[in-house]
């Protein structure tokens, strides 16, 4: 699966100011919207954020991926931003989080395309230089060529 | 070094939330903990380390701790596995 398909230009953000995980995940979601992936946005938020109260999705090294399985969802996507000023996302390392990617996934997808996406995800986050090349990317057009 | 089998029964494979209580009871235990998935071995401390691994449901993973309190981390590590995170 291809990562940077799913990734929406209206979603990328560098350097933005979110005073806390909510606001943050709102901020993503309103571009999800403007780039028409959602057929409800209120409803994803909050499958969204049941899912943050089930426990964090802060996976250390200052990244978080908040993630949603919903009927508000209207087809597969993603959303970036990279916040000016880290947020508490109460991820296991303690670290903050400066590093968000949020994902939005139908209800009636493939029992397994969440998973999938994470993982594709993952693999991508673990890699140190990918990580510093995400921090350094001066333009949006540059994440998607990282990505 | 200590090592067992188990049978992933979670819907939601080894992602975010098993990993995450994963990693949580894997931090309590001294010994380096490794998590062998198809040949792919991830840092069994690390939620990202495990998620790379792609695991779904249904699939054997080997969990594999090297320490003076190795035999305990695997217990309570195969414990976990078989109850709170098969449960979602």
């Amino acid at each position: 699966m291809n990562i940077s398909s799913l990734l929406r230009k209206e979603a990328v953000f560098l350097d933005i100011e979110a005073a806390d995980k909510n606001e943050c995940i709102k901020l993503l979601a309103d571009a999800m919207e403007k780039s028409g992936i959602l057929r409800d946005k209120e409803a994803y938020i909050e499958t969204v954020l049941k899912r943050e109260e089930s426990g964090t999705t802060g996976v250390g090294f200052g990244i978080a991926i908040p993630h949603g399985k919903s009927s508000g969802v209207g087809e597969a996507g993603l959303a970036f931003a990279r916040l000016k000023s880290p947020v508490e996302w109460e991820s296991l390392d303690e670290k903050p989080v400066f590093l968000v990617f949020l994902i939005a996934v139908p209800q009636e997808s493939a029992g397994d395309q969440h998973l999938r996406i994470l993982m594709n995800l993952s693999k991508k986050l673990i890699d140190d230089e990918f990580r510093k090349k995400l921090e350094l990317a001066e333009t949006v057009e540059a994440v998607f060529e990282i990505m | 070094m200590y090592t067992q089998d188990v049978v992933i029964q979670s819907a939601m494979g080894f992602h975010v939330r098993p990993a995450q209580l994963f990693v949580e009871r894997a931090a309590e235990f001294a010994s380096i903990i490794k998590v062998k998935h198809k040949e792919k071995v991830a840092d069994g401390k690390s939620i990202l380390g495990l998620m790379t691994l792609g695991v779904l449901k249904g699939d054997t993973i080997t969990i594999m701790a090297e320490g003076k309190d190795e035999e305990a981390a695997i217990k309570a590590l195969v414990a976990l596995l078989e109850s709170e995170c098969s449960k979602d």
